[in-house]
């Protein structure tokens, strides 16, 4: 089991009740297929950065999901069919959360250590450890 | 003819200067020694999503600003060209911006 994420592009004039049946159809793929849907976000319309499909707009549609590789190729095929959507990227991300995990276990670690031995200053190693934590940058400003 | 008589006392003009400025900043200009803004704030994620983050990376064109300028060190820019491309690939960056 990997887990995935598929960020695709809607065309920005579909309402809700046009979206709302294409993720349940894809989420009905992956569930079909042992998967599960871990996550879904819509972004709403975004401004594209470059035309695609002569529009500058984008609904922004982000699914995260847990299956096999031949359940990637399911969904990539009804993406590619659907005429919804517009563009989409798809990214295995099970590496890569295990190895942030992986770093940032190493990292509290450190910051642990770091104070025992060192009295004079135990409250710079753990200050900088711990803002790092949430991550000023990545996905969460735009959950 | 006159392009080239523009041309030259203008190139000639810039070059001493340039020296003196390059001499000058040999002698006294001390340059801030550039450090990587990832190890430096702990970025472990260099996500795709992250526009506002990658922002910072790409020029006015959208190119991607090279390592000797922004200070970023290899393994993290070698992440940081891959979410670039990534986000590029999905509309989230330019491949290349009108100016």
């Amino acid at each position: 089991m990997r887990v995935y994420e598929e960020l695709f592009i809607v065309r920005p004039d579909a309402t809700d009740e046009e979206i709302d049946p294409l993720l349940d159809q894809l989420a009905g793929v992956i569930k079909a297929s042992g998967g599960n849907v871990e996550k879904t976000e819509k972004w709403g319309v975004r401004r594209l950065a470059y035309r695609v499909q002569k529009r500058n707009e984008g609904n922004y549609i982000l699914l995260q999901f847990s299956s096999g590789p031949e359940t990637v190729r399911e969904i990539e095929r009804r993406l590619r069919v659907s005429d919804l959507v517009l563009k989409f990227i798809t990214v295995r991300i099970d590496e890569k959360l295990k190895r942030i995990e992986k770093r940032k276990k190493a990292r509290e670690e450190r910051a642990a250590r770091r104070p025992a031995p060192q009295a004079s200053a135990p409250a710079t190693p753990v200050l900088p450890a711990e803002p790092a934590a949430p991550m000023p940058g990545a996905p969460e400003p735009r959950e | 003819m006159a392009e080239t008589k523009g041309g030259r006392p203008v190139a000639a003009s810039q070059r001493p200067t340039g020296g003196d400025k390059a001499i000058a900043a040999k002698k006294q200009y001390f340059r801030r020694k550039k450090v990587c803004r990832f190890c430096v704030e702990k970025i472990d994620d260099i996500n795709y999503k992250d526009v506002k983050l990658l922002g910072a990376f790409i020029s006015e064109r959208g190119k991607i600003t090279p390592r000797r300028i922004t200070g970023v060190c290899a393994p993290h820019q070698r992440r940081l060209s891959e979410a670039i491309k990534q986000a590029r690939n999905i509309a989230l960056l330019p491949f290349a911006a009108k100016l």
